[in-house]
């Protein structure tokens, strides 16, 4: 478990982190974290012929107010800095309730918020957090730049929007509306485990404790984070009760085809999918209705 | 594992049949496939390159074997893969039937993964085939289409 | 002065810990002389095949790599293993030896079987060479499952025995059959319990040094039995035993496989060490210790119990399957503890017990913390609460009716146990461990009260309480030397090696205590063969048994020299001279005393004589060998709660209650048994290894062959009690693998119970959420 040969960068600025991924492109990867990517390179199934290091970029890391009051997270940003950090806590509970179910502090401590959404992991808990939560990615290059919300981020197993050349720079998370409330459940082996299955859901009530919006993003159970609209439909307008909920969550059992493996087939995987759905919606419901009163 | 499903294409089990044996066809249906050439009698030996996700890099060497041919209805396809990955080999049954004017292709293919990629890799290789596969079926269809579209030459 | 109190049953703290703790204590990976050359094993992917060709010349090309082989290249060094253990002289049983050659020669028979060594400047260029190496395997059809293995048809892993089958052995007491047919009802199933690694902290390692001027080897090895390398290095080599020296320094947990002498890799190190006359090392990594570490624990049962209307067991029949791997070094170890163990604490008139040994193509089979007493344990427990349950009795009282009285000791079984001697239970009183294990896991209250009111508010909580025995401290022997030096340190050296059972504090506590001395003063040197060359190993939960015994015993002989020095230079007469407080002193007037390191110095005159007969020094070794071993036994209680709609399992409370005689520090025993508890709910519920049907392992890493974390096991509460073995002067008993025994019977038992009335039966081990998942959906009235 030693990693094949490589040649290494550590540039000191962003556009000579540009430069080096343009001249080099498909050999090169960029390091974040490193908690997924060096662990893969020890195995030798990751056998990059050039290693990027960004972790000098000091201009990528750091949580910034929005004038809205929403946040601006650089993607070099560490997890254990967002897990310890008031405003993501107060902006973003969404995010706030995910990160302790990612690995463990150690890894945390290392691992990157802009590295975790770049891999794409379709176990990851925040891709499905940033659907959840309708945010904005800023990507950019030696050629510019560009935002794209979340949803049109992540395209399928380890698969971004990423262009070559280009790197994930920030990551805006717009503020929560009023009568908002969140939730996010996971269903792990062991703490801090690979979910089996994870859901990250969002409601809104209006004034009239009606639901206005609902958001149920599911991850562990496809090839990337799943939302699934149609659990929407159940409770659209309507007061939310136990009946509702369960409607929804029979909603996104019947909508998944998840795939199997050692540790769940995917019937369980669509019964793990189903109860965290209830309980995540109760959930949120529950805060929703707090955060109007 | 085993993967099954159909495909339809335009163009005739004959056109199809005799496309699906092109060593540059079958090539754009495995997705990496660097070099594909016809060595011997219904044999193929080649190179693949498997990129996904963290895996870069991850080189094969091929041997297609098609056997059991009885044209333009079905033929076995065995595929040996080997690389310092581990190893992939599978065994695909193909029947193509006339429908509407075109072709129903029909496959079930038994699948297995193993070295490396499967010691550690467990946990994607059911998402990894299907998404191999859905992305290899719509290249194949793509260049099927591409080329019965040149007119109905064989 | 005032009189210290004994150190055996205190809880001192560990002599080594500081080391440890602080980074000083060497490991194998420590050993780093300039100039070492690295190796890596080319291993194959494939479980079985056939090797048409190896190519290394790139390999030996690339710069950096000195040298690189296959079997071709060791000429008449490649031998196949030798047998480790004979098998144990059951009447009528059929064996067949097959070992493993050094590296793979004509064919791989599962998949991680070396092809080639590698030997580089690095570990990193060793890899990368291995990517050199062209290998030309023809794949053959892989056998795993154990019934296949038998039937007719399939793959033959061992050409010349023409199947599959590696031995078959039947135990018998009493009539069965006759029990059977006055039985009030008869209890039949199938159990399957399936592999594990043992999952040490630290992988295996091995460090060799030729130095060709003093023409010696120095193998530093994370062996559990560094005298038994040392001889059959010597042998192999072609070198005297004392050209050898072996050392296994500290080392990361052991737990059986490390005893698997003589690894391929643990031949070929040396061999190359003194073939480049260098200094030549190989650290398993993780992902390898899955394919080259032995394992352990598949195994499929046919068993039936024979009880009366009362619940009185009149007899067992259990026909099981035992999975070898590829090759059976271990003799009939493992399937004989299973059927040892299975009669656990309980009086079983009658029992018929025939199992038969499969090879597969998977990792050779050789003993994993429990060695088969597990499979023995899983069957009985389960077979009881079954007819528990057809009976309308409470598990606890189907148990206590059972249990072997105090007055049938010492209780010969009628059948032989792993070290071919017949399963005599010393000694035992087994009735309060299971009324303290009720009591202190409150489990009256928890039927009455705590389940009813859980379930009321929608939660499934539940109980399983079961037994066990642990056959310990076997033979054949181990020593032992005592020496106190001019210093006043009492010094300690035995041929056992330490993996972390805190030897270094236990036997110092014996031995401190025959001297008189503090147990921070008494250094104990273990495992290496220079300083101890005769002894066998720390296997089978013996240490503190037999090499502790061995400590006891020469440290009583150097008392005697001390005591009979003391007197003469006192004056006074033997019996009035006692030992205490570092010093022997004449008994009611303290004052007359000399120290131990003077008395020391005085042993060893400088001038005058040492009269025929005595020895310069106080220093004397001493062996033990008992022609049995001892028998201790316990009770776990276990109480876990279920969440019924995703089937995941917590675990809320955990009790031990045991007793393993004579406990010489409780802090360790503490230590013992709750490291064993772990390993026995990874067994029980998160490990698992998963092979396809070709034989590929799909889970060799620590992503997804699930270890229990500290978040994951709770703190074991721990009742110890005494019953003193006659077989030893100190009264010990072992208790290394006490607490992974009986985990995954009191984890079936429980679960069934918490989701009592849905029919629910465990009949396996480990059971996933994903299985329990699987298994609830197949009940009738199951929800979608």
């Amino acid at each position: 478990m030693k990693p094949a040969p490589f040649t290494y960068h550590a540039p000191a600025s962003l556009e000579r982190a540009f430069a080096l991924l343009d001249e080099h492109g498909y050999d090169a990867k960029p390091l974040a974290g490193g908690q997924s990517l060096v662990p893969a390179m020890n195995f030798r199934l990751a056998q990059p012929a050039v290693l990027i290091d960004l972790n000098r970029l000091d201009r990528l890391a750091g949580i910034e107010p929005t004038d809205a009051g929403g946040l601006r997270i650089g993607a070099m940003t560490r997890q254990r800095a967002l897990e310890r950090d008031p405003r993501v806590a107060r902006v973003a509970p969404l995010l706030a309730q995910a990160l302790p179910h990612i690995a463990h502090p150690q890894i945390r401590n290392r691992g990157t918020l802009g590295g975790s959404l770049a891999h794409a992991d379709p176990a990851s808990e925040l891709p499905a957090v940033m659907l959840g939560l309708g945010a904005r990615l800023r990507l950019g290059g030696s050629r510019g730049e560009r935002w794209l919300p979340a949803q049109e981020f992540f395209l399928g197993l380890f698969s971004t929007a990423l262009e070559p050349g280009e790197l994930l720079l920030e990551i805006e998370i717009p503020a929560a509306a009023p009568g908002s409330g969140w939730a996010f459940e996971e269903a792990a082996r062991r703490h801090g485990d690979f979910a089996l299955a994870g859901v990250a859901a969002g409601a809104r009530l209006d004034a009239d404790g009606r639901c206005r919006e609902t958001t149920v993003v599911l991850f562990g159970v496809g090839e990337g984070p799943v939302p699934v609209p149609g659990a929407a439909a159940a409770l659209a307008g309507r007061r939310p009760s136990a009946q509702r909920i369960a409607e929804a969550a029979e909603v996104v059992r019947s909508s998944l085809d998840p795939p199997g493996d050692i540790h769940a087939s995917p019937a369980y995987r669509r019964r793990l999918a189903a109860v965290l759905t209830r309980r995540a919606l109760t959930r949120a419901f529950d805060a929703a209705g707090k955060a109007s009163a | 594992m085993i993967v099954k499903g159909e495909h339809a294409f335009s163009g005739r089990p004959e056109l199809v049949w005799a496309l699906l044996l092109d060593p540059e066809v079958i090539a754009k249906a495995m997705p990496g496939t660097r070099e594909l050439a016809l060595t011997a009698p219904n044999r193929y030996e080649g190179r693949m390159v498997v990129t996904i996700g963290p895996v870069t890099a991850a080189e094969f060497a091929l041997v297609i074997m098609l056997e059991e041919l009885a044209p333009p209805r079905r033929f076995v396809m065995r595929v040996d893969g080997n690389g310092r990955f581990g190893f992939t080999r599978g065994t695909a049954r193909v029947e193509l039937a006339a429908n509407d004017g075109g072709t129903m292709m029909r496959y079930e293919a038994d699948l297995q993964v193993g070295g490396k990629i499967a010691a550690v890799g467990q946990r994607l290789l059911d998402v990894v085939s299907r998404t191999l596969l859905r992305a290899g079926l719509a290249a194949l269809g793509k260049e099927l289409e591409h080329r019965l579209g040149d007119g109905d030459r064989p | 002065m005032t009189e210290s109190p004994s150190w055996l049953g205190r809880r001192v703290p560990r002599n080594e810990d500081a080391r440890l703790l602080t980074g000083r204590a060497l490991f194998v990976d420590d050993v780093n002389p300039p100039g070492t050359l690295h190796v890596a094993f080319f291993r194959s992917d494939h479980a079985h095949a056939l090797i048409r060709g190896i190519e290394l010349g790139t390999a030996r090309r690339r710069p950096g790599v000195v040298a690189a082989y296959t079997a071709a290249d060791l000429g008449e060094f490649w031998q196949p293993g030798q047998l480790l253990v004979a098998p144990v002289p059951v009447e009528g049983a059929v064996f067949h030896a097959v070992t493993q050659g050094p590296l793979a020669r004509g064919k791989v028979c599962c998949a991680g079987e070396a092809l080639a060594m590698v030997v580089a400047e690095s570990r990193y260029l060793a890899e990368d060479a291995l990517a050199d190496i062209q290998v030309d395997l023809e794949p053959l059809p892989a056998v795993g499952d154990l019934e296949a293995a038998l039937a007719p048809g399939a793959p033959v892993i061992h050409q010349g025995l023409g199947g599959n089958l590696a031995a078959r052995a039947r135990q018998r007491k009493g009539d069965y059959e006759a029990a059977r047919a006055a039985a009030h009802r008869v209890i039949a199933r199938r159990f399957r319990y399936d592999r594990g690694v043992s999952g040490a902290i630290e992988n295996r390692g091995i460090v060799a040094a030729w130095d060709p001027r003093a023409e010696e080897l120095t193998v530093w090895d994370t062996t559990q039995a560094p005298i038994p390398i040392r001889n059959g290095l010597a042998r192999v080599l072609g070198l005297r035993e004392s050209q050898v020296r072996v050392i296994a320094p500290f080392i990361g947990g052991g737990f059986g496989p490390k005893i698997m002498m003589h690894y391929p890799e643990e031949l070929l190190v040396p061999w190359a060490a003194r073939r480049l006359g260098a200094t030549v090392k190989w650290i398993e990594d993780r992902q390898e210790s899955f394919f080259a570490t032995t394992q352990e624990r598949l195994q499929i049962h046919d068993a039936e119990l024979a009880v009366a209307a009362d619940g009185k067991i009149l007899g067992v029949r259990d026909r099981f399957l035992h999975d070898t791997g590829a090759y059976d070094p271990y003799g009939l170890t493992i399937p004989i503890n299973t059927q040892c163990t299975l009669l656990g604490l309980y009086d079983v008139p009658c029992y018929d017990s025939e199992f038969t040994v499969v090879f597969t193509n998977r990792p050779i089979v050789t003993p994993v913390r429990g060695a088969g007493r597990q499979h023995g344990v899983f069957v009985m427990e389960r077979l009881l609460d079954f007819a528990a349950r057809e009976l309308g009795l409470d598990p606890v009282e189907i148990r206590r009716r059972n249990l072997l009285t105090p007055d049938r000791f010492p209780h010969d079984h009628g059948i032989l146990f792993q070290d071919s001697a017949p399963l005599i239970y010393d000694s035992g009183n087994y009735a309060p461990l299971l009324e303290r294990a009720a009591e202190r896991v409150e489990y009256q209250r928890f039927k009455r009260e705590t389940q009813p009111a859980a379930r009321a508010g929608g939660r499934r909580l539940g109980i399983g309480i079961v037994s066990y025995v642990e056959g310990t401290g076997i033979g054949p022997y181990e020593g032992a030397r005592v020496t106190i030096e001019p210093s006043g340190t009492v010094r300690v050296a035995t041929g056992v090696g330490t993996q972390g059972q805190g030897h270094f504090t236990t036997f110092a506590q014996i031995v401190a205590e025959v001297l008189g001395v503090e147990v921070g003063r008494v250094e104990v040197v273990t495992g290496d063969t220079r300083e101890f060359g005769w002894g066998s190993g720390t296997f089978a939960s013996r240490g503190i048994v037999v090499a502790g015994t061995a400590c006891h015993e020469a440290a009583c002989r150097v008392r005697a020299k001390a005591v009979a020095l003391a007197a003469e230079i006192l004056g006074v007469a033997a019996e009035e001279v006692e030992l205490a407080s570092a010093g022997a002193r004449v008994r009611g007037a303290p004052q007359r005393r000399i120290g131990l390191g003077e008395l020391a110095r005085r042993a060893n005159p400088l001038r005058g004589a040492v009269r025929p007969g005595t020895e310069p020094g106080l220093e004397a070794t001493a062996y033990f060998g008992p022609d049995r071993g001892s028998t201790a036994a316990g009770v776990h209680a276990m109480v876990v709660e279920v969440d019924p709609e995703t089937a995941l399992v917590a675990i809320r409370r955990y009790v031990v209650v045991h007793d393993c005689g004579r406990v010489i520090n409780p802090a360790i025993v503490d230590g013992q048994i709750q490291g064993g508890v772990a390993h026995g709910i990874g067994n029980a519920f998160y490990e698992a290894l998963a092979w396809d049907e070709n034989g590929q392992l799909l889970n060799a890493s620590f992503m997804d062959y699930l270890l229990p974390t500290a978040l994951d096991v709770p703190t074991v509460e721990i009742v110890h009690l005494e019953t003193p073995s006659p077989l030893n002067p100190l009264g010990v008993k072992g208790v290394g693998e006490a607490g992974a025994i009986p985990t995954a019977a009191a984890f079936a038992q429980a679960v069934e119970d918490a989701l009592a009335g849905t029919g629910l039966e465990i009949l396996e081990a480990p059971l996933s959420p994903n299985r329990l998942f699987e298994l609830l959906q197949a009940l009738p009235g199951a929800a979608r």
